[in-house]
């Protein structure tokens, strides 16, 4: 098959799996945007994909383009003929003066020529990046050559650095894409990676022109496709891309739920977090931070059971880690040394937390010092926005990153080379939403006079928590600038 | 004073400065890209979709020695999906491992330390000295067993 072919089979998939991925997610994203329901609909057509690849496997039968399509048409005739929940109160459009128009198409031109940049540097060769070779791309080749799961690859020491303990959603999409007709093609495959990186612009475009402004959602489609350590050749085939649209998803439907609760949002919450948990271990750690966040702003709510809702985001990690422990039974963590938790080591662990400390406060930061003091400052001179609850996850989630350094098997300082700029910068699209949030209304004030701040559409039923987000603005704004709220 | 100058709002900086700093992190961020590498890879993937998959010496993923990739294809067309392969490979870098059992998979693929659990020991040519005499394969050898 030639590479222009292979690239259309290889499409074909990420379309199918996106239509499978609507007609389920058309239950829970009534009332969001439509660029939110694409990207909720790739995530979910991921996941339906990879179900459904797992029953091929499981009945010994070579998966194939038509068997694919066949069980997503029996999944939208299923879901076409369940009544799709009320949707929400659309969007309140403004009017947009020239100045926000004008803005809005530069940003949107600039993450459109973004992902382009990206989709060049997957496509222009096979994936080669070593955790492609050692880990996803060994574990999907495997599986597709032998159409099973094979014991050896979770028991082999021979592969005992692959990973065993990995969740396995990248390895299974990967499989299943190339179940499309174009083989084994780890060039063509490369596909799904543009495809997530525009599934996670279109979340955050949505997320915020929904309760924010259109601009701060371009802002944040712009910023977000502009980290080129993270969309970039080399994370071509591995985890950190489609991570990258989880975590957006994730913490957009945990801002949802803490603006209002709905069924609707919390499937969203269950739906992001198995997402997360199914692509990365830090996918997991990311969702039950998340869960402690909407945990401790709910401990207020009126609502009852709003703080137990808190629990969805948990339950789909322990699931998900219950049915790979059947299936790959107890694996070792190569990376760690978790010996360094017995009592009897609790002694090396400071010395070790403060070598870590010093070289991420230290070198680390150091290396980054422009962007970090860009960023403290705009969090400084700006207001507090809807997305500032993450804030804490970011934090907390990097604290665990050095504790996990802390205990590594290798050397820590070795280990933070190699992995903690990529597992941070993972991050860097979810934390625009903090960032774009507090853009002030529209186009700043200083730029033009019109752009009428935007009631937010709630899809849900209740009103939302006691908090100064659901009650009043939802964007930011600068502190010597703020604006009025007022309801169009 | 005129009534509009009085009711003029106070100039705010902070408004320009928020964009200005978002301009200065977006920079920060591009800065991890280069022009030449992505005219480069425009046109590996411009010949690629043309004259298909590109040459090993043009990729990255045999950057560190070409002729590994004509190696590796010459024991995966000698040895069956289902045979387990030894390969005696350097030990650095690690690649040269990954990629032999990426590009043999589904074969099982072994270091020297399992060797004798292997239907067949690939030895590249740099470590010659190290295995056994085989079939002559291009940049190795290559015994079944």
């Amino acid at each position: 098959m030639t590479l222009p072919a292979a690239f259309t089979s290889v499409a074909a998939g990420v379309a199918a799996a996106g239509i499978a991925g609507w007609s389920i997610a058309r239950f829970f994203t009534a009332g969001l945007t439509r660029r939110e329901s694409a990207a909720w609909s790739l995530a979910s057509g991921l996941l339906v994909h990879a179900i459904v690849l797992l029953a091929f496997l499981g009945s010994g039968t070579r998966p194939r383009a038509i068997g694919f399509l066949a069980a997503d048409a029996v999944v939208v005739a299923v879901s076409l003929r369940i009544r799709r929940p009320r949707r929400g109160n659309p969007p309140l459009r403004g009017r947009r003066g020239p100045a926000e128009q004008f803005a809005l198409l530069l940003l949107l031109a600039v993450a459109g020529a973004a992902i382009a940049i990206f989709a060049i540097e997957a496509l222009s060769e096979p994936m080669w990046s070593t955790d492609f070779l050692a880990i996803w791309g060994l574990k999907g080749k495997i599986v597709f050559a032998t159409v099973a799961l094979p014991s050896r690859m979770f028991h082999d020491p021979a592969l005992a650095w692959a990973h065993r303990e990995y969740p396995l959603l990248v390895p299974l999409s990967l499989v299943a894409l190339a179940s499309f007709g174009a083989g084994w093609n780890d060039q063509a495959l490369a596909l799904l990676y543009p495809a997530c990186e525009l599934a996670t612009l279109l979340a955050l475009y949505g997320f915020l022109a929904r309760r924010v402004s259109p601009v701060a959602g371009a802002g944040a489609a712009a910023l977000a496709s502009l980290c080129f350590f993270l969309y970039r050749a080399v994370n071509a085939g591995t985890a950190e891309v489609p991570f990258a649209l989880g975590a957006v998803l994730a913490a957009g439907a945990a801002l949802d739920f803490l603006d209002a609760d709905s069924p609707a949002a919390r499937a969203r919450l269950a739906a992001a977090a198995l997402f997360c948990a199914s692509l990365k271990q830090e996918g997991s750690l990311f969702v039950l931070l998340l869960a402690a966040m909407v945990w401790w702003r709910a401990r207020r709510s009126p609502a009852r059971g709003r703080r137990a809702a808190a629990l969805l985001l948990c339950i789909p990690p322990a699931v998900h880690w219950g049915l790979l422990y059947l299936l790959r039974g107890s694996q070792t963590r190569r990376d760690f040394d978790l010996t360094l938790f017995e009592p009897r080591r609790w002694l090396e662990l400071p010395a070790l937390f403060l070598l870590v400390a010093t070289r991420m406060l230290g070198t680390e930061a150091r290396q980054a010092i422009v962007p970090l003091a860009a960023i403290a400052l705009y969090l400084l001179v700006t207001r507090r926005g809807i997305a500032d609850p993450l804030l804490p996850v970011f934090a907390a989630q990097i604290f665990c990153y050095a504790v996990a350094f802390s205990v590594s098997s290798f050397d820590p300082l070795y280990a933070i080379e190699g992995a903690f700029r990529r597992i941070t910068m993972t991050l860097f699209p979810a934390f625009t939403l903090v960032l774009c949030a507090r853009i002030p209304y529209g186009v700043p004030g200083w730029a033009h006079q019109s752009s009428d701040p935007r009631r937010t559409p709630v899809p849900g039923e209740r009103s939302g928590l006691p908090s100064r987000e659901a009650a009043g603005p939802q964007g930011g704004g600068t502190r010597g600038n703020t604006r009025k709220w007022t309801e169009s | 004073m005129a009534p509009e100058a009085r009711t003029r709002p106070p100039v705010s900086y902070g408004g320009p400065l928020a964009v200005l700093l978002l301009v200065v992190l977006a920079v920060c961020l591009a800065s991890f890209q280069s022009g030449s590498e992505i005219a480069r890879r425009w046109v590996l993937l411009k010949r690629s979709i043309v004259s298909g998959t590109p040459a090993p010496a043009e990729t990255f993923r045999f950057w560190f020695d070409p002729d590994y990739a004509v190696f590796l294809e010459a024991v995966a067309e000698r040895t069956p999906a289902g045979a387990s392969v030894a390969v005696l490979v350097p030990a650095r870098p690690d690649a040269y491992l990954y990629l032999a059992v990426y590009r043999l998979a589904p074969r099982r693929v072994v270091d020297a330390r399992w060797m004798g659990e292997a239907s067949a020991v690939a030895v590249y040519r740099t470590e010659a000295g190290r295995g056994p005499e085989g079939e002559p394969i291009p940049h190795g050898t290559l015994r079944a067993r």
